[in-house]
Order: C-alpha cells, then sequence, then structure tokens
C-alpha cells in the first residue's frame, strides 16, 4: 500500500467486514505487524514475541473503505494523508 | 468478520458436509461510492497460482486452454456462503459444480479402472 | 482395560516411523566413529519429537483439523505452497531411501541385488496403501515392528561399560574429526525431529476420530512412543560402539549392517537385521507416502482418508500413487540408499524451521485449542526447539560438505 506522496505504508493484512442487509461489506483495510497478528490469529503470542524483540516497526493502520483507491489492485494507494488514518494500538486487542 | 483470517484459505465444504475444496480467492464488487461488496468466493487453479505471482497464474490458465481445458476459477456466489470459526459451508452440492471436476475426472478415467478402487 | 489396551497399541504405532533406515545408519555411524560419545543427539532429538508431536496430536484431538490444514488456513497459500514443495522434495528423498531401505534387506536376504526389488518393493507398499486402511497400516506394521526390540536385547546382552553409556548421554565436545562429529550430530537430529513424524501423527489423530477426551492418551501415547523409539536408536549406537568402534570399522555400507546383531545372536542376528530392516522400512515408507498424501490433500482441501475406498478420493489415490513412483524412480537408479539417507537426513535438518515455526502460533491459537492452549514451559520448549531447528538449518549443508563422508 502506498501513500499519496508514493511512499510505502505497509501490506495489507487483513479486510474487516460487516453485514448489512444480507450483505457482506469492507468495512476497514488493515495494515502493519499488528494487523498481521490479527490475520494470524496470532495476537497473544505475537504481542510476546514483539516485545521480546522490543520491535519499533509501526503498530499499523485502520482505512476506512472509503480513504483507500481500489482502482488498481496490485498498486493499492491512499486516497488521504497518513496522518488521518486511525492507528492500530494495542489496547483494542484482548489481552 | 475479518475475510482474511475467518473466510480466506479455509476449507469449503457443500450442503452435505462433503470437502469441496479450499477458499483460494474472494472477489469483492467495487462500485463508486459505495463500500466493497464481498461478491463471491473462488476456487481453482489459476486462482491459486495468482497468488504466488500473476505470471504463473497466466502460464497455468495457457497451459490448461491448450489442452481445451477450462481454466476459469470456480465462482460460488457469497449468498450461499455461511462462515462459521474455521469453516465455510457453501449451499451447493459439489459434484454437481466445477470444483470436482478434476476429482471425477480421475474417478472415472484412472483410479476407477485400476482393481479394487 | 481398554484404554490400557489403547495405550500400549498407541505406544507400539507411534514407534512406528521412528526407527528407519535414517536414524539405524545414523546411529550405527555414530557408533561406530564416535563410540558412546553422541548418545546425547538421540536423546535430545527424542525430547524435542515428544513434544512436538505431543502438540501435534492435542492440536488435532482438541479441532477436529490436521497441523496442515491449519498451515493454510493461518499462514496463507504463499507460505503453505513453500513448506510443501520443501517438504515434499525432502520426504521424497527420505521416502527413496526408505524404500531402499526394503530393498537393501531383501537384497541381503536373497543376494539379489536391491535395484532389483525396487519395482516389487514399490508395488507392495502401493497395495498396502490401496486395500489397506489406517487402522492396518498403523497398527499391522507396527505390530510387526516390535522384531527391532532385539537391538534393545542385543544391546543389554552384549554389556556395554554403563558408565561410558551413561557419561554419552551428556553433551559433549568431540575428541578428534569435529566436522565429522557435529555431521553426525546434526544427521541424528535430522532423522530424529522428522517432520513427517509429528504431520503424520497429526493426520492419523483425525483418522483415528480423537476428539478432546484423548488429551491425556496423546500425552502418554506422544511420550512413551518417541522414548520407546528413542531407546531402540540407542541401542543400535551401543551395538556399533561395542562392535565397529574398538576395530576402527567405519560404517560406509549397508552390508555391514548385520554385523550388529551376528556377533550377539549368531546366525539369528542376520535374520533378525534382515526382519528389522525391513519392516522398520516398510512401516516408515507407508508412513512418509501417506503424510505426503496427506499434506497435499489437506492443503488443497480434498476428500482424504485411508479408510475410504480410494474411488472415493481419487485424487488423494493419486496424490500417493505418484509419491510412490517418484520415490522408486530414485531408488532404481541404484545410487547407495545408505548415501541417499545420510544426504536426506541432512536436508532434513536444514529445513526444520519451516515447518516447527507454525507451531508456535497455532499451538496459541484460541480459535483451534481452546483451553488447551499451550502454557508458558511448551512456548518456550518450542521456541528453543525453533532455535535448535536454526541452528541446523544454518550448520547442516556446510558440514555435509566438510564432514559428510
Amino acid at each position: 500500500m502506498f501513500a499519496l506522496n508514493g511512499l510505502p505504508i505497509g501490506r495489507l493484512e487483513e479486510i474487516r467486514t460487516e453485514i448489512n442487509k444480507g450483505h457482506c461489506f469492507v468495512s476497514e483495510f488493515l495494515v502493519g505487524s499488528y494487523a498481521m497478528l490479527e490475520r494470524l490469529a496470532a495476537w497473544r503470542i505475537g504481542r510476546a514475541l514483539l516485545r521480546v524483540f522490543r520491535a519499533k516497526r509501526k503498530e499499523g493502520y485502520r482505512i476506512r473503505w472509503d480513504q483507500l483507491d481500489l482502482s488498481d489492485p496490485r498498486h493499492l494507494r491512499l486516497l488521504c494523508d497518513v496522518e488521518e488514518l486511525m492507528p492500530l494500538r494495542e489496547e483494542q486487542y484482548p489481552t | 468478520m475479518n475475510l482474511v483470517r475467518d473466510c480466506l484459505d479455509k476449507q469449503i465444504d457443500d450442503r452435505f458436509k462433503r470437502r469441496m475444496g479450499r477458499v483460494d480467492g474472494i472477489v469483492l464488487e467495487v462500485e463508486p461510492g459505495r463500500p466493497p461488496r464481498v461478491a463471491y468466493i473462488e476456487l481453482g487453479v489459476k486462482t491459486l497460482m495468482n497468488r504466488l505471482s500473476s505470471r504463473l497464474g497466466n502460464a497455468i490458465a495457457h497451459l490448461l486452454e491448450s489442452r481445451h481445458i477450462e481454466s476459469a476459477p470456480y465462482r460460488v456466489p457469497w449468498v450461499k456462503i455461511k462462515v462459521g470459526l474455521n469453516e465455510v459451508r457453501a449451499d451447493v452440492e459439489a459434484e454437481k459444480t466445477p470444483a470436482l471436476e478434476w476429482e471425477l475426472w480421475l474417478r472415472k478415467k484412472v483410479i476407477g479402472r485400476i482393481p479394487g478402487a | 482395560m481398554k484404554k490400557i489396551v489403547e495405550i500400549a497399541l498407541g505406544i507400539v504405532t507411534s514407534v512406528g516411523g521412528f526407527l528407519e533406515i535414517g536414524s539405524i545408519a545414523t546411529a550405527a555411524q555414530a557408533g561406530a566413529d564416535f563410540s558412546f560419545q553422541l548418545i546425547w543427539t538421540i536423546l535430545l532429538g527424542g525430547l524435542c519429537i515428544i513434544f512436538l508431536v505431543e502438540q501435534a496430536g492435542r492440536f488435532s484431538a482438541v479441532s477436529g483439523r490436521t497441523i496442515p490444514d491449519a498451515i493454510r488456513e493461518r499462514f496463507g497459500f504463499n507460505y503453505f505452497a513453500f513448506l510443501y514443495i520443501v517438504l515434499a522434495l525432502v520426504s521424497l528423498l527420505v521416502l527413496a531411501a526408505e524404500i531402499g531401505g526394503v530393498c537393501i534387506a531383501l537384497e541381503l536376504a536373497t543376494g539379489i541385488h536391491f535395484q532389483w526389488w525396487t519395482v516389487p518393493a514399490a508395488f507392495v507398499i502401493w497395495l498396502v496403501m490401496w486395500k489397506g486402511t489406517f487402522g492396518v497400516i498403523e497398527k499391522g506394521v507396527s505390530l510387526l515392528g516390535l522384531v527391532t526390540l532385539c537391538f534393545v536385547v542385543g544391546a543389554y546382552v552384549i554389556n556395554p561399560p554403563v558408565g561410558q553409556v551413561l557419561r554419552g548421554a551428556l553433551p559433549s565436545l568431540p575428541q578428534h574429526d569435529s566436522a565429522h562429529y557435529w555431521f553426525v550430530a546434526v544427521s541424528i537430529l535430522g532423522a530424529t525431529i522428522s517432520p513427517y513424524l509429528y504431520f503424520f501423527y497429526s493426520s492419523g489423530a483425525i483418522e483415528d476420530e480423537w476428539n478432546e477426551g484423548h488429551v491425556g492418551i496423546n500425552r502418554i501415547i506422544a511420550t512413551g512412543g518417541m522414548t520407546f523409539g528413542s531407546v531402540i536408536s540407542v541401542a543400535v549406537l551401543v551395538l556399533a560402539a561395542m562392535i565397529f568402534a574398538p576395530q576402527g570399522v567405519k560404517v560406509e555400507h549397508y552390508t555391514q549392517l548385520p554385523q550388529l546383531l551376528v556377533p550377539v545372536f549368531g546366525y539369528w542376528g542376520y535374520w533378525l537385521l534382515v526382519a528389522s530392516v525391513g519392516i522398520a522400512c516398510l512401516g516408515a515408507a507407508l508412513e512418509i507416502t501417506l503424510e505426503i498424501a496427506y499434506f497435499t490433500a489437506q492443503g488443497f482441501g480434498w476428500n482424504w482418508s485411508e479408510n475410504q475406498r480410494p474411488r472415493d478420493e481419487a485424487r488423494f489415490a493419486a496424490a500417493y500413487t505418484l509419491t510412490i513412483i517418484l520415490a522408486a524412480l530414485i531408488t532404481i537408479t541404484g545410487i547407495d540408499p545408505l548415501k541417499i539417507t545420510i544426504f536426506s537426513m541432512a536436508l532434513t535438518a536444514a529445513t526444520l524451521p519451516v515447518s516447527i515455526v507454525p507451531f508456535l502460533f497455532l499451538m496459541n491459537d484460541y480459535s483451534y485449542v481452546r483451553v488447551y492452549r499451550n502454557g508458558w514451559f511448551s512456548n518456550a520448549v518450542v521456541i528453543a526447539i525453533i532455535s535448535i531447528a536454526f541452528v541446523l538449518a544454518v550448520v547442516s549443508i556446510p558440514l555435509q560438505i566438510f564432514g559428510g563422508s
């Protein structure tokens, strides 16, 4: 995934969806190491490993469906600034 | 529901709980101004190879087509899909879909002809 | 009573596949070249495989899924494809070595060169797969495999120096030929911590319809079975240390193997060795063939079970048929099965990390294992095993070059 300035912000790891009137709609796209842990359902062990290795990388972002340009699936691009994205935080995950 | 964690690569069973394959791909329908909608799940070797490399996917498709074998993936509409905990159920009959084409062909032409099958 | 029988049978069947041409050859080499010094590697490998097999069984009993199922589901197709290619190639080589082991046993029995036995041996393996059920394969061959207890009896009868045997159980540095010492150590670990063992065990738990109620039995069977297998491997090493090492004989050809038992059992020692090698390798060949077929079918979501008719699972049947053919093609080239064995053990060691790392995640995944998740101790052990695996992965190929025979 790339920001408006063309710099990469991470890999698309997970897609959250919601059910509405029997249809399944995408609500958010998740990027970053926490997103990868969510995808692997590995929050418990993954967080421990990240702490052990004192991972300094950004935990990740939640990108709303309307903040992402899907016209080129192989080259996903944000439609907003990175600062407008919601960060993925440790508090959002179960302990 | 998380598409990658809960749906992609999961075993799909048909309405009679028979294994019919795995969710090799998920198709989103994108319309301007609306959130992307999950339209289909896909099964097929081309979809699978595309995940490794689009060049590989195209090469596999070309190889199959040169032998007059259908290469297009089999799509199951999302409305026929039920996603549970680590399982996906499709409201179809597996043997009547292209998902088991190779299985049925092998059964009829190769394995079924060997004594004791 | 029924539970005791189930546990006893489980322990015996889980030995099957543990002792095969790889563990026999590497243990014999270790004993011949370094006397009792490398017993600790068999014990270390045995301890690692106990944990991995127990976790594989627990995972499948509780989740109703096999490890390969879960690897595809959690790690995605890309990782699965990489693991599959690596494991398939290594397992094919190991299978070729096991078919070679069966053929060697037949050559020793008949005098007819092992190459001529490749097709008949491969056909018998295929026929057992085709007509047999999982229970027949698992229990039948494993019960026959009890003949390998002759190694344990032999190691006892030959009266080894207990002090030296016990010292060998502790890790030590080589007194000579360091590269070769560590190469043999790595090969033993590769022969002992075999991915096909825990993947097969996981699939076996599903075939046997294990559930949460089997978690306790699983622990006993995994521990007992792998310990039993380790003891037999140690016995092979002890025999080689007592018979080959004092004479400075190196194990370089499979025709030397009968010398392990002839000094102890006389004429019958030869036939016990032939039976042991033949049956152990047959059992291992069946397990490895099944493991490759299971891995393929489970990864791609095909119908699979050794308890179904081949026509009801045509792709699964085609997978194991093709596997046997490919492995037999390697064996029939006439390459020395001992060389294939030693090379495939080193290669197994080199590729261990890719198959063990997923355990760390899967055994902590609540959606699969629920309250039976790993505790801190089990997680620490898995991390230690992964660390060992990474060390093996780095050193095995260089050691193969500099320290291999």
